[in-house]
């Protein structure tokens, strides 16, 4: 736990343990585990923390209603590749003997991208190619959210490797939409958006390359921030494109991701591009909701709306976002980003290459998946990649190796980070004139499973958050309401300017306080409903809703695809 | 988007494999051009730009030094962790099949 994170000005600990304990007398950690699912699944930090410093909640009664909702609510959504309670178990027991501080994440429920190493878990980046990796050591942002006291529940499912906007590409079958289980959660990170949609865990983390934390924190209806490139420290987190990638928070709301983000952020001497960060997030999401935002400058962008493809109930919620801005107080401007278009290009030049780069590790001799029977070393690896790979993955790694290829580089590899510039000096100058810029987070909203399968129709439900990467610049995927139409989650995003993050913590936490809008996906009232109380072990005898209409995996070249559970899939030549 | 665009054939998608060290099947090479063919037109803004004098930026955080330490001995991983993951090891090391021999040799 990180003591200097302390912004609520509480009493000393030993205060805090008397008081607890004259309060509740005689109750023991672990007592108050019958939590009903909707009271826990609507948990936010800060209630959180006032329930272990009133003593009402221990961090193991925490642990344990987590693991309930897991057991009750994950079968439908299969958000979790690993769950781990053991972890968690431990973990609150260590806080509740330490004295439970009202600081940091202490005793809360949090999940991990399977990107993610932590020690004592698989790292598997949902790919048959990691299926048994066991990591090593432990990722500076996993280390440090410990660190903080958060109870670790679990590893998450994503696309293979992160490439992807929908979780179909992932080796152990697709997460569902807690919204509609028909549809996709969103990817890359849609295991993480999905967990917290569903009320298994108040925040998770995810990671973010061309839109993976924003836009499936979009259709699952949660705050979801990446934020400027360098403030979380990559290590440990498996590379895809190390230009492009960074890690960040899902939230219940936006001070649940700005409490999560001072826990994480901040300069790690194994990651040399990570940077020192000198606020508080949660100080900048608070101001914005206690001081407001009046008179700061709102850019949005000229021609975004008219664009091919995007639905009106994008248009209806950006617009609606607008007003209410404008309504706090802030001006709103007009600001063209004339390279924008451009930036899908860019990406799928510079994306595709560093990952090629990167994925060049797995060579089936040090760690991952090994094809048995190949008569020399080169057979070998091209069996083993071949097989451990999924197809998506295997596309990105042709193209970079295709852009990558002399004569090629010339063509599209160097102009490409031609036009990174240009793009980059379009934000420079809106950042001149505005202090955060509004604009969707995906042309649509949640579509279903198997909709799209062209996969450059795929990369275009990425066009308002790939910009962002490219740029380095941090950016905020609000939920802003259902679709009026479709009764599915809309979101807006909150655009800031480099290491100026705090700037998007406020103009969010200003917004977000003028909706009222349901957080949690209707499946955990439908749940909570069949179950009177939470208790580990327990699941409700009561079948799961639309058990049929849940899609199979569809990858077929992988032997891993229907399982739904790491474990089966041990015992294979690794 | 349509497949009239060819900018790879198979042989180019052949050798861009053996590159990447990736095994593919007939059918995967057919499906595989198609898409990459498909992909590499929907990257033609990025040749479209008339980029004279603009620098390039391969790092999103510009004017940034690099970053120094002293160059200190610390343990790192043990020969076991190191080799926790391998799919076949022999004493104490990474086993391998023969760089040499075989059919593709």
């Amino acid at each position: 736990m990180n003591p200097t994170k302390d912004t609520a000005g509480n009493a000393p600990e030993a205060d805090k343990a008397k008081e607890r304990a004259s309060k509740n007398p005689g109750k023991r950690a672990g007592e108050n585990n019958n939590m009903p699912l909707a009271e826990y699944a609507a948990l936010n930090i800060a209630d959180i923390r006032s329930a272990l410093v009133a003593g009402d909640l221990s961090a193991l009664d925490l642990a344990l209603a987590a693991q309930a909702a897991l057991e009750h609510l994950d079968e439908q959504v299969h958000a979790f590749v690993q769950p781990t309670f053991e972890l968690a178990q431990t973990t609150a027991n260590e806080i509740d003997s330490h004295n439970v501080r009202a600081t940091g994440l202490a005793g809360v429920p949090i999940a991990f991208k399977d990107n993610m190493n932590q020690q004592g878990t698989r790292t598997t980046c949902a790919s048959k190619m990691l299926a048994n990796y066991q990591s090593t050591y432990t990722a500076t942002c996993v280390g440090r959210a410990l660190a903080a006291g958060a109870l670790p529940m679990g590893k998450l499912n994503m696309d293979e490797f992160a490439f992807g906007s929908s979780t179909e590409t992932s080796a152990f079958g697709p997460t569902c939409n807690p919204w509609d289980i028909r549809r996709v959660p969103g990817g890359s990170s849609g295991g993480s958006a999905a967990a917290v949609a569903s009320g298994m865990v108040p925040v998770a983390l995810g990671s973010d390359t061309g839109g993976s934390i924003r836009q499936p924190a979009a259709f699952c209806g949660v705050v979801g921030f990446k934020p400027t490139y360098g403030t979380v420290s990559r290590y440990g987190v498996v590379a895809f494109g190390s230009s492009l990638d960074q890690v960040g928070p899902f939230g219940r709301s936006v001070a649940c991701v700005a409490a999560t983000m001072d826990a994480i952020c901040g300069r790690d001497a194994l990651d040399c591009t990570s940077q020192d960060v000198s606020f508080s997030y949660e100080q900048a999401a608070h101001a914005g909701t206690e001081q407001g935002i009046k008179g700061l400058r709102v850019g949005v962008v000229s021609g975004y709306l008219d664009l091919p493809g995007v639905h009106p109930e994008v248009i209806a919620a950006l617009q609606g976002a607008i007003t209410r801005l404008q309504q706090l107080g802030a001006y709103i401007q007009e600001i063209e980003l004339p390279n924008a278009k451009a930036a899908l290009s860019a990406y799928y030049v510079i994306g595709p290459c560093e990952a090629f780069s990167n994925l060049s590790r797995f060579d089936s001799v040090r760690y991952g998946y090994r094809r048995a029977g190949a008569d020399n070393l080169g057979e070998q690896y091209e069996l083993s990649r071949s097989a451990g790979f999924g197809a998506e993955t295997i596309r990105r790694i042709m193209l970079g190796s295709y852009l990558l290829s002399s004569g090629v580089y010339d063509t599209y590899y160097y102009p490409a980070q031609q036009v990174r510039t240009l793009i980059t000096q379009d934000y420079e100058r809106a950042f001149e004139q505005v202090d955060v810029l509004l604009t969707p987070v995906s042309p649509r909203t949640a579509f279903e499973f198997g909709e799209i399968a062209d996969p450059t129709q795929m990369y275009l439900s990425d066009i308002f958050t790939i910009p962002i990467n490219i740029a380095g610049n941090g950016g905020l995927s609000l939920p802003v309401g259902l679709g009026e139409e479709s009764k599915l989650p809309v979101a807006v995003q909150i655009i800031g300017p480099q290491f100026k993050d705090f700037n998007i913590m406020r103009v969010a936490a200003a917004l977000e306080a003028t909706y009222d809008i349901q957080r949690l996906a209707p499946l955990v009232q439908e749940e909570h409903r069949r179950t009177a109380a939470l208790r580990p072990g327990e699941k409700s005898a009561a079948p799961r809703p639309d058990a049929e209409s849940k899609p199979k995996a569809h990858h077929d070249d992988t032997p891993a695809a229907h399982d739904t559970r790491l474990d089966k899939t041990a015992g294979e030549v690794q | 988007m349509d497949t009239e665009h060819t900018y790879l054939d198979e042989t180019d998608i052949r050798g861009i494999a053996t590159y990447a060290r990736i095994g593919l099947s007939d059918a995967e090479v057919a499906s595989m051009t198609t898409d990459l063919n498909n992909i590499i037109e929907s990257l033609r803004p990025i040749t479209e730009y008339d980029l004279q004098g603009v620098r390039p930026t391969f790092h999103p955080i510009a004017g940034l030094a690099n970053v120094m330490r002293e160059d200190v001995l610390k343990p790192g991983f043990t020969r076991d962790e190191a080799l926790a993951n391998a799919p076949d090891v022999l004493d104490g090391q990474f086993k391998i099949p023969p760089i040499l021999g075989g059919e593709s040799a």
